[in-house]
Formats: structure tokens, C-alpha cells, sequence
């Protein structure tokens, strides 16, 4: 049975690819996909293309032994299984941020807008204030341009977006990458093939680093 | 009624699931009875205090208020019970236990997981010495075999080894504490990064190979044996090879693997813990150790236990569902009573048709594909 990996599609997919690619495992497939959505050119490794959320809905139940997903949803879901690597790409960062005008001090409690609300109650929590949080599902800038929120908890790469949209950090929260996620009980089960994967990775990721 | 939706999380279980479940736990409940346990059985509420010590790591127990106002729970767990009944009830000890039943977690909604548990196991009460672990695998081993499954692998793991060996790391405790959780974590990233300050050690190649501490028994215990020497560690070390030696002779086609790099269970382990899974399971089918604190939580006291619990809907995940014959359905009058429990006491897997009139049990056993005995028609 091959083993099975549930990559994020999208900018995760075309970061990963190379580095799976370097690694040894055949990513042909995946690079002339067309519609398809499950990649089995590999003799070892199965993948499928999902939604980052949903990578940790198939490594859960246990449908998929791998998964390769943003740090940013599996801090948001908090994440059961073993993160076992940070795979250098796609490196961004929380932020709070908001319009010129905002005052972090403000004595009323702030409205916060964001696609990560668990993350943003916990940030909060952790410095000691009590917010109300109002879930967007995208485009979270527009929330204190338009009056919804006092401020947003988003992710920025670059800041460009931010900037875009006359926007400022006001503090900087965790740092997010895309780390290989191990199902507990696969790691066992697979524990040489796992390994070896992880070794190359690693190996790859040396070469990239020097 | 509206609303005839099942809450989420939870199922009707029927026909073939439900009697391979039984039939499982038939089973269990045999070996423990045969081996001179005693059946205990706890109430399904409890006080959330019960359960304070148990770790649910991503769920929670369903909570409800009894009269007072005080937090009830459907119970998560069936091991806390039983130390909640022996600190109140001044039980003798030593003592063995069985239970079977159902433990409520909440997990994650609309992810396709069950919030109800099926669980058969037992508590072994008052024995200290490796006697206890040895039991609860063989009965362990004898659970397997009895419910059908095989290929299962047995996985020993012991509460003591990670803590005995961190306390023996020349770093402060925060470096400590990094180094374990990201062990835990399996977060190799971290991992990696903290016990690079120790690679120049004598525990240099040890750390090295630690998140990878799982697999053949042999194999592991060839990397154990690169640690310099922890005297705290021997008395485990040795457990762990007197029971593996016991395993090879008591069964010897089982396979064994031993897992070093993983926390306990739950935090009141202090010991040896096994658990079996199989190479396509996506579930522990037991999980069981030495948890001589277990009692700690309720009363000054210590008291050794062991206990071990099956998962029972991992089990019948693992059994193939046994095709049942047709069922006969037996028609009579009404004043052919005494005939009619005779067939069906002779005849196997019949039950009696009440219909009313001859064509409706016909109707009856051609819709649900049955054999039809009448015995109106020998009058």
C-alpha cells in the first residue's frame, strides 16, 4: 500500500513540489496535473491535492499518513498530530494590524477582524486583554477600512498588501512556515519510509541553505 | 417531533455492527470472568472532579449541572472511576477488576469522528511487582487472539525512561523542558536545534537517534546502549528486557516493538505501558500500563496498579463481519403455541413469523429474502 500525502494545493503545492522532487519522489504528475486531483506516478508515495484545513481532516482520521500545510492552520486547528518539519518555505508572519489612526491602548475593547480566530483569542489572552473577534473569510484588510474592526490578526509576507491598503503593524505575533505533518500512529507503521523521507528533506534542505 | 437527527458524533449501531461489538465484547469479558476478575460497573455521570488528572488532550467530556449546580460529565475515562470507588469504599486490596461500556469525548465536530467509545478492560489493584504488567499482556495477547486479530504488533513504552534521561542532561531545566516538549512534539526543527548544544557530550550520539527511539526492540535497545550510564535508568532498562524475554517465551510469534521517545498516556502512568495496533489501523486496539499514582488524585495514599482497557470499535473495525445465514421464520395459528417453540428451539437461526395469515408471512419472507417453515400446513 502506497503511502499516502495530502499537500496543500495552491502556493504550499508549487513550493513543495521541488523539494519533493529533489527528495526522489516522482512529482510529474503533479506538475502537468490538468484536473486531477489524486497522484499516483510515485511507487511509494500516493498524493492528493487538498485545501490546507483539510489536510488535517484527512491525517486525523487517518486516510492520509502525511500531510504538508501552513503552520498558520496548524496552529488555528490546534494540530493533534506530529509537525515533525519545518520545511523552509512559505515563511510569513502574523500580524495585528490597522489604519494610522488606531490607538493599541484604547480603553474601550477592541474589535478584532480575522480569518484565524483561535489564534487571535489566544494572542490576546496571552497579553492579558479580553477583544471581541469577528471571523471574515478573506480580503480581512477591508474590515477597519470600512468600520467593521478596530484592527485585524492576518498573515503578511512581505507587507505589501498592508502597505497596499494604508495599513501598519502594530505587533508582530508567531512566525508561519509550511511544515510535514506525521500522522502518530503512521509514523510507526511506515517508520522506515518516513524516515527516509524526512532524511531527504532535510538533506535537500542543507543544500538549499548553503 | 421535529427534529429526528442523530446530535453530532453519534451513531445507531445495528444488525451485523452491533452483534460483532457484542460478540467482541462476549469475548473480553470471558477471558477477564475465567482469569477470576470481578465485574465493576460505575454510573455513566460523574462529578468533573473525577476527572481532573485525565489529560484529553484536543477534546472535552460533555458537561451538564446536576440539582446543585455542580458540574456533572458523562464519564471520558473508566480507569478514574474505578480509583474514585476503591479511595471511598475501603475495599481490600490486592483486588482485580473488569468493566465494559461506553466513554464519551466531544471531538471535533463535522470531522467524521465518534464521540461514543465502546471500552472493555481491567484494573489490577495492589500488586507492585512486574507480575502485574505480566498479566495484563497476556491477557492482552489472549483479548487479540480470542476477538481474531492478527498481525497485531505490541508496543512497550515506560513513564520513567524520558524523565530519567533528561534529568541526567548537564543543561538547566528551561533547556530541559525545550528539549522534551519538542521531543513530545516530534518537532525535529526544534529538536535538532536544542540538542545541537549537546552534541559534543558523551550524550551526543544518543540525542541524535532520540525522536527515532521506536521500532524493533533490539534494535532500540542497541541505541539505549549508547547512553553513558544513568543509574536511575537500570531498573527500567531491566524491566523492559524481562519482559521482552517473557514475550518471546509466552508467545513467541508476537511481535514486539518498544517506543522510548513518547510521554506516558496520561500523567498518573509510572511505569511500563503498552499498547497493540495493527499495520493498517488508524486506532490503538488496547492501551494499558503501571499507574501506581492513580489513587494519588483521591486520596494521601499510593497503591500500585496496572490496567489495561480494548478498544472495542477498534477491534470490530478489525474483524470481518461474519456472514449470517438465513434467517427461517416459523408460521403456526396461534393455538399451535407449544409446536411452534419446539421448531424453534431445534431449528438454528429461526425466529417466529406472527403474521396473521398465511399470505402475509409469505409476504413477508419473500421481502426480507427468508425461508418460511408453516406449520399450519401439517394440520
Amino acid at each position: 500500500m502506497p503511502i499516502k500525502i495530502a499537500l496543500t494545493k495552491g502556493r504550499v503545492e508549487q513550493q513543495v513540489v521541488p523539494l519533493l522532487e529533489a527528495s526522489g519522489i516522482d512529482c510529474s504528475g503533479i506538475r502537468s496535473k490538468g484536473r486531477r486531483l489524486i497522484f499516483d506516478e510515485d511507487p511509494v508515495y500516493e498524493t492528493i491535492l487538498v485545501k490546507g484545513p483539510d489536510v488535517l481532516t484527512y491525517l486525523n482520521s487517518g486516510a492520509v499518513q502525511l500531510g504538508i500545510v501552513g503552520s498558520d492552520i496548524l496552529d488555528e486547528q490546534r494540530n493533534p498530530q506530529y509537525a515533525m518539519l519545518d520545511l523552509g518555505v512559505g515563511r510569513c508572519r502574523f500580524v495585528l494590524a490597522s489604519t494610522s489612526d488606531f490607538d493599541p491602548q484604547q480603553v474601550s475593547r477592541k474589535i478584532i477582524a480575522t480569518k484565524y480566530p483561535n489564534i487571535t483569542k489566544r494572542y490576546f489572552q496571552s497579553i492579558g486583554e479580553d477583544v471581541e473577534i469577528i471571523k471574515i473569510e478573506g480580503s480581512v484588510e477591508l474590515a477597519p477600512l470600512i468600520g467593521l474592526a478596530d484592527a485585524i490578526v492576518d498573515i503578511t509576507e512581505t507587507g505589501t498588501t498592508l502597505k497596499e491598503n494604508n495599513l501598519h503593524v502594530y505587533a508582530e505575533l508567531q512566525p508561519v512556515s509550511t511544515k510535514l505533518v506525521v500522522n502518530r500512529l503512521a509514523l510507526k507503521q511506515y517508520q522506515p519510509q518516513i524516515r527516509s523521507l524526512i532524511d531527504a528533506l532535510q538533506q535537500t534542505q542543507g543544500v538549499n541553505a548553503q | 417531533m421535529k427534529n429526528r437527527n442523530l446530535p453530532s458524533g453519534t451513531r445507531d449501531e445495528f444488525g451485523p455492527r452491533a452483534a460483532v461489538k457484542e460478540q467482541i465484547t462476549a469475548k473480553l469479558l470471558a477471558i477477564l470472568k475465567q482469569r477470576g476478575f470481578e465485574k465493576l460497573t460505575t454510573p455513566i455521570l460523574e462529578y468533573a472532579d473525577v476527572f481532573k488528572p485525565l489529560n484529553l488532550t484536543n477534546n472535552r467530556a460533555y458537561q451538564l449541572l446536576d440539582e446543585q449546580g455542580e458540574a456533572l460529565v458523562l464519564r471520558p475515562d473508566l480507569t478514574l472511576p474505578v480509583a474514585r470507588m476503591l479511595s471511598t469504599t475501603g475495599v481490600e486490596l490486592p483486588a482485580k477488576w473488569y468493566y465494559s461500556g461506553d466513554v464519551f469525548r466531544v471531538k471535533k465536530q463535522l470531522s467524521g469522528s465518534y464521540n461514543q467509545i465502546s471500552e472493555a478492560g481491567f484494573e489490577l489493584v495492589g500488586y507492585g511487582g512486574l507480575k502485574g504488567e505480566w498479566e495484563s499482556l497476556m491477557i492482552a495477547l489472549a483479548g487479540c487472539r480470542e476477538t481474531g486479530v492478527t498481525e497485531m504488533t505490541l508496543e512497550l513504552s515506560d513513564a520513567r525512561f524520558v524523565a530519567s534521561v533528561l534529568e541526567a542532561l548537564p543543561v538547566p531545566t528551561p533547556t530541559k523542558q525545550a528539549l522534551q516538549q519538542a521531543l513530545f512534539a516530534k518537532n525535529l526543527t526544534t529538536y535538532q536545534q536544542i540538542s545541537a548544544l549537546l552534541a559534543k557530550t558523551p550524550f551526543g550520539p544518543f540525542l541524535a537517534e532520540w525522536p527515532w527511539l521506536f521500532g524493533e526492540f533490539d534494535d532500540v535497545m542497541k541505541v539505549v546502549a549508547k547512553l553513558p550510564a544513568i543509574p536511575a535508568l537500570t531498573p527500567v532498562i531491566d524491566d523492559l528486557k524481562a519482559t521482552a524475554a517473557f514475550l518471546k517465551q509466552q508467545a513467541p510469534s508476537q511481535r514486539v516493538v518498544l517506543d522510548l521517545s513518547i510521554p506516558s498516556p496520561q500523567r498518573y502512568y509510572t511505569g511500563m505501558a503498552f499498547r497493540g495496533y495493527t499495520q493498517n489501523a488508524s486506532d490503538y486496539l488496547f492501551s494499558g500500563g503501571r499507574y501506581d499514582d492513580l489513587l494519588k488524585s483521591f486520596q494521601q495514599v499510593k497503591e500500585p496498579a496496572v490496567g489495561l482497557a480494548f478498544d472495542v470499535d477498534a477491534l470490530a473495525d478489525k474483524v470481518a463481519t461474519p456472514a449470517t445465514p438465513p434467517q427461517t421464520l416459523i408460521y403456526f395459528d396461534a393455538d399451535q403455541w407449544q409446536l411452534a417453540e419446539a421448531t424453534l428451539a431445534r431449528t438454528p437461526n429461526s425466529t417466529l413469523c406472527l403474521a396473521d395469515s398465511r399470505e402475509e408471512a409469505e409476504r413477508i419472507a419473500v421481502s426480507t429474502a427468508k425461508q418460511l417453515i408453516d406449520l399450519t400446513e401439517s394440520r
